[in-house]
């Protein structure tokens, strides 16, 4: 890198970082800003949980009882469900989130938690593989939540409402900006907002929709192969078979 | 789709390399050094990943590094959007997901500490 220490960052994963900075710090469908940097802190805190450790450690995380070593911000139901989420994500069953929504969370905040925790990971993430510092959270933007449930959300495919293309109305956000959705953009769809905001950044990191599949064209540095490679190993580690 | 695009390279992977059984490249170009950076990524150990790191950045250059380093954070984040909501995997690919996890018994993968 002739001598500097940060390696030149491609202007589209720069950008959607920044946003995702912006994004973390904004007044989010269902929790405020303030609450969003919580949420965002505790993720980066749950991997020193030692609850979490031993549960990940055990056959089963669901034979091991105790209380989670936290930041002391969040109620312990919303702990549970960022330390579960960031630590333990490959072993989740709908009978474990029907128990997180049991405790009075409901299914639309439960999803904006997983779409803070799942943009501070990719941030984090991706800082650390490159030498980068993490960064320091930002200030809480002011301004309410726009709760905001898109009326054509069903609970069909997952387990939670989800929102298929066919049935936005005009009043929702558009989840779905520049592709064509397939189950994976669906899943944080009953807040859309966090669709767009994470998708913008997963793609710049992985590879834009149409990419993805276009085998006859090299978009990065790296080969699709090569990429693949990465892809499998890092979802194999998270026991994600999506 | 590590399958499909090797399939249009005409490569022949070793999926076992990638579950962890074998310890060769997989047969995609510096793909040892790929699986090394991805191990070290989710692991703990950041001298580990400071030593993989250098040696991958002068294999393959700066921009792909930074491509490496997109792809982990992808595949570490977006896994927990799947898992949290349940989602299932698309008809469209299922039957290859399925044929891979038969071939390499991946359902009895065990991870390691989360990170």
């Amino acid at each position: 890198m002739e001598g500097r220490t940060t390696p030149i960052i491609r202007d589209d994963i720069a950008t959607a970082r920044e946003n995702s900075w912006e994004r973390l710090s904004s007044p989010g469908t269902w929790w405020s800003a303030t609450d969003r940097l919580a949420i965002a802190d505790e993720t980066r805190h749950a991997i020193k949980c030692e609850l979490c450790r031993n549960r990940k450690e055990a056959l089963s995380p669901y034979t091991i009882d105790g209380v989670h070593d936290s930041l002391g911000a969040l109620p312990e139901n919303i702990v549970e469900v960022i330390h579960r989420v960031r630590t333990d994500s490959g072993r989740l069953r709908q009978a474990w989130v029907d128990g997180a929504l049991a405790t009075g969370l409901s299914d639309a905040e439960y999803i904006e938690i997983v779409g803070v925790v799942a943009t501070i990971v990719a941030l984090d993430t991706f800082d650390r593989a490159l030498g980068l510092p993490p960064r320091a959270l930002p200030p809480a933007k002011p301004g309410e939540p726009s709760r905001h449930r898109p009326r054509g959300a069903r609970k069909t495919i997952a387990w939670v409402a989800t929102l298929a293309q066919e049935n936005i109305s005009e009043e929702d956000p558009n989840p779905y900006p520049g592709f064509e959705p397939v189950n994976i953009h669906l899943a944080m769809s009953l807040v859309p907002e966090e669709v767009a905001g994470f998708f913008e950044l997963d793609q710049a990191l992985y590879l834009p929709q149409a990419a993805i599949r276009d085998l006859d064209n090299e978009y990065r540095a790296l080969t699709h192969s090569q990429i693949e490679l990465i892809a499998s190993r890092m979802a194999l580690h998270n026991q994600c078979f999506y | 789709m590590l399958r499909a695009s090797g399939e249009k390279d005409g490569e022949e992977f070793d999926l076992n390399s990638v579950v962890g059984s074998g310890d060769g490249d997989a047969g995609v170009v510096h793909g040892k050094l790929l699986l090394a950076f991805a191990d070290a990524v989710f692991g703990g150990d950041d001298a580990e990943l400071n030593r993989v790191r250098a040696e991958l950045l002068d294999a393959i250059g700066e921009a792909a590094l930074v491509d490496a380093a997109g792809t982990a954070a992808s595949f570490n984040s977006v896994v927990r959007a799947a898992d949290a909501s349940g989602i299932p995997i698309d008809e469209f690919k299922a039957d290859a997901a399925r044929e891979i996890l038969d071939d390499l018994g991946m359902d009895d993968f065990s991870p390691g500490p989360a990170r």
